[in-house]
């Protein structure tokens, strides 16, 4: 009877180690196999990304604060930056238009020819950004299709703003959309459907309903848009011309001034690209930390 | 309002939907379309909201063509399966909606509407609830505010898509019971569109049963139940045992067993189905003439004792329904061969 209870004891209370080893989560990795990926995970993302990053403003300080300046305050940088922030400014509105109209007719009706619509979309993400460039180019160069009919109304796209501007639309047009289609799939249309029997018409409904539903995939597409547009490199440098203090956005100016062995005035003009990209990441993640929740609440339902 | 449906088809691509309904629901009535997914209750439903529109046929309202008007011009309530409750918008300004998005000219003024939303969402019970998001509400408050936002805009007609179906069984009962007593009340003309008989049996006036883009039978619960017009409607209201018979002048041959049918009397010789309810099936001592069957298993919980039971003759598993406290102790115990009397059955030829 003694021995009877002992032996019950004995299996109702197993060795230390056995039971630490039965209370970890069925999808957690043994320690040494989770501190190896951790490392590898952590040194590839220094290597590809903070160190480079690091690097540009570290460089850009090199000969000191007021080398700095001095490159920064240059004529042809300031109009550098000048013409990217213009750039941005016409281009990002026009696809948040053009991405939002897109998004909602593919997410929300139903007609022939959609899912050539969004291939159409994607479009300028699977081409290359020179050859967008080279297209323009091709179509409203002096020589383009529609030069010498553009040339008869004085009308300048190449080497212009003009084309800086058409440019950078195509080469973020799916940004916007992009974030935005997937989003209002998955809301679907009953919300839209509601309101409609409750008597609003439809740009009542886009107004109050749908918009509302996608402000922040919306932010997102917008901020993300915004970073590749002052950024863009390939398709901008074919078109503009690289006509100093006129067709020279920043990316483009980088360049110049890297070719010149310029390289303080390169890398200080760089760091101010990069610190452009650096402020719209923390707005969005300061965005996100302050209306996290009601984000969450807009997208659940 | 009284709505009258004629000859209305729809088709999807290749799909049939509706293949010909005919309806009229009268001032102040209630109707369930019932059937299964796919028949196309839901579909009917969305043309009378003016979110579908038919292929052909007619749709009159108090005797008014529309057919051709907008969702938003036919004053109707819709209460969506799954709420479609704006998410962005507080319960108060979801209720509001209807009455915000009016033209100028009609809008109430906002005190107007401040106090008609109260009304309302006392109404719907959940006066506390107004600055609330739908995401923090459970799934029959959600339902309450859906119904509240749909009612705000006095519609001449409330159509509900299964408006219990996402809600568990106990409040599922509640709002039943609710939303009769506030059809009533509001003396209001609603559709509504369930899978669920019972459901259908318990709020309706009048039930359409619906097949495969048809109604098959309309009629009271009453009728529907006790007089189903074909073996599909009586199969969907309620459990049926199935067993294949003989009809003959009035009378119907279920494996040797001969059983009155009236309601065929001048049939002669054809094949059918008998059907029997659970409860009409009364377990005797195997010594005694009816089907032989064998207990397979006894579910005793419940407010009724269900025997599950093979027919000797053909394998075929039926089931019966036995009143607690009935002294019937030593014969339904699994593997006990026993007698089966259908005191009440319904055949219908085949087809």
């Amino acid at each position: 009877m003694v021995a009877q209870t002992r032996r019950e004891l004995t299996v109702a209370a197993p060795p230390a180690a056995m039971s630490a080893a039965r209370v970890r989560n069925a999808t957690t990795e043994t320690a040494p196999v989770r501190w190896l990926l951790i490392a590898l995970g952590l040194s590839f993302i220094g290597l590809v990304l903070v160190l480079p990053l690091i690097s540009v403003f570290m460089e850009a300080l090199r000969s000191g604060i007021g080398a700095f300046f001095a490159a920064v305050s240059e004529a042809d940088t300031l109009a550098a930056v000048r013409l990217t922030l213009l750039v941005a400014v016409i281009s990002v509105p026009l696809n948040v238009a053009f991405g939002l109209a897109a998004a909602w007719a593919i997410a929300k009706f139903d007609f022939r020819g959609k899912s050539l619509l969004i291939t159409l979309i994607d479009l300028p993400f699977s081409v290359s950004p020179v050859i967008s460039g080279l297209v323009y180019v091709l179509l409203y160069g002096a020589n383009g299709w529609f030069g010498p009919w553009l040339k008869e109304w004085d009308i300048k796209i190449i080497f212009n703003v003009t084309g800086l501007v058409l440019a950078t639309i195509f080469v973020t047009f799916p940004f916007v959309a992009r974030e935005l289609i997937p989003l209002m799939q998955e809301q679907g249309r009953d919300e839209e459907e509601a309101a409609i029997s409750l008597g609003a018409n439809g740009w009542r409904t886009f107004l109050y309903v749908t918009l509302p539903n996608v402000a922040w995939g919306l932010l997102y597409g917008v901020l993300l848009c915004n970073a590749r547009a002052m950024g863009e490199f390939g398709a901008v440098s074919v078109v503009s011309g690289h006509i100093r203090g006129l067709t020279n956005t920043m990316p483009l100016h980088v360049e110049i001034l890297y070719n010149e062995y310029d390289f303080a005035g390169a890398f200080a003009v760089a760091s101010l690209l990069a610190l452009l990209a650096i402020v719209t990441l923390v707005a969005k993640s300061l965005l996100e930390w302050r209306y996290g929740d009601r984000l969450a609440a807009g997208r659940k339902h | 309002m009284t709505i009258t449906v004629d000859g209305i088809t729809k088709s999807f691509n290749n799909f049939q939907a509706l293949k010909g309904v005919d309806l009229t629901a009268a001032r102040g009535e209630f109707i369930a379309l019932l059937g299964p997914s796919g028949s196309g209750k839901t579909t009917l439903l969305r043309i009378l909201a003016g979110l579908e529109f038919a292929d052909s046929g007619r749709l009159l309202f108090d005797g008014h063509d529309v057919a051709a008007q907008g969702a938003g011009e036919r004053n109707v309530g819709f209460v969506f399966q799954h709420y479609a409750l704006f998410r962005h918008m507080t319960v108060a300004e979801n209720v509001s909606f209807g009455l915000r998005v009016k033209p100028r000219a009609q809008r109430p003024a906002k005190a107007e509407i401040g106090k008609q939303v109260a009304e309302l969402l006392r109404l719907v019970q959940l006066e506390r609830l107004g600055d609330r998001y739908p995401s923090q509400l459970s799934g029959g408050q959600r339902q309450r505010v859906a119904l509240a936002r749909a009612l705000a805009i006095q519609p001449g007609v409330l159509l509900l898509d299964e408006p219990f179906g996402a809600l568990d069984a106990k409040v599922r009962k509640e709002l039943r019971r609710w939303l009769r007593r506030l059809h009533d009340d509001m003396q209001l003309t609603s559709i509504f569109v369930t899978h669920d008989q019972e459901e259908a049996l318990e709020l309706a006036d009048r039930i359409a049963v619906m097949r495969d883009g048809r109604i098959e039978q309309i009629g009271t619960p009453s009728e529907i139940y006790h007089q189903p017009a074909t073996a599909y409607v009586y199969e969907f209201l309620g459990n049926a045992n199935r067993l294949r018979c003989r009809i003959d002048r009035g009378r119907a041959l279920v494996a040797g067993l001969d059983l009155p049918a009236p309601e065929h009397a001048e049939l002669r010789d054809a094949s059918g189905v008998a059907f029997v309810r659970p409860h009409d099936l009364t377990i005797k001592d195997p010594r005694q003439s009816g089907l032989e069957a064998r207990v397979r298993q006894v579910f005793v919980a419940g407010p009724a004792i269900r025997v599950e039971l093979a027919l000797l003759a053909t394998g075929d598993t039926l089931e019966a329904e036995v009143p607690h406290g009935t002294d019937l102790g030593e014969l339904i115990v699994p593997n006990k061969l026993v007698s089966l009397v259908p005191t009440k059955i319904r055949a219908f030829p085949d087809a």
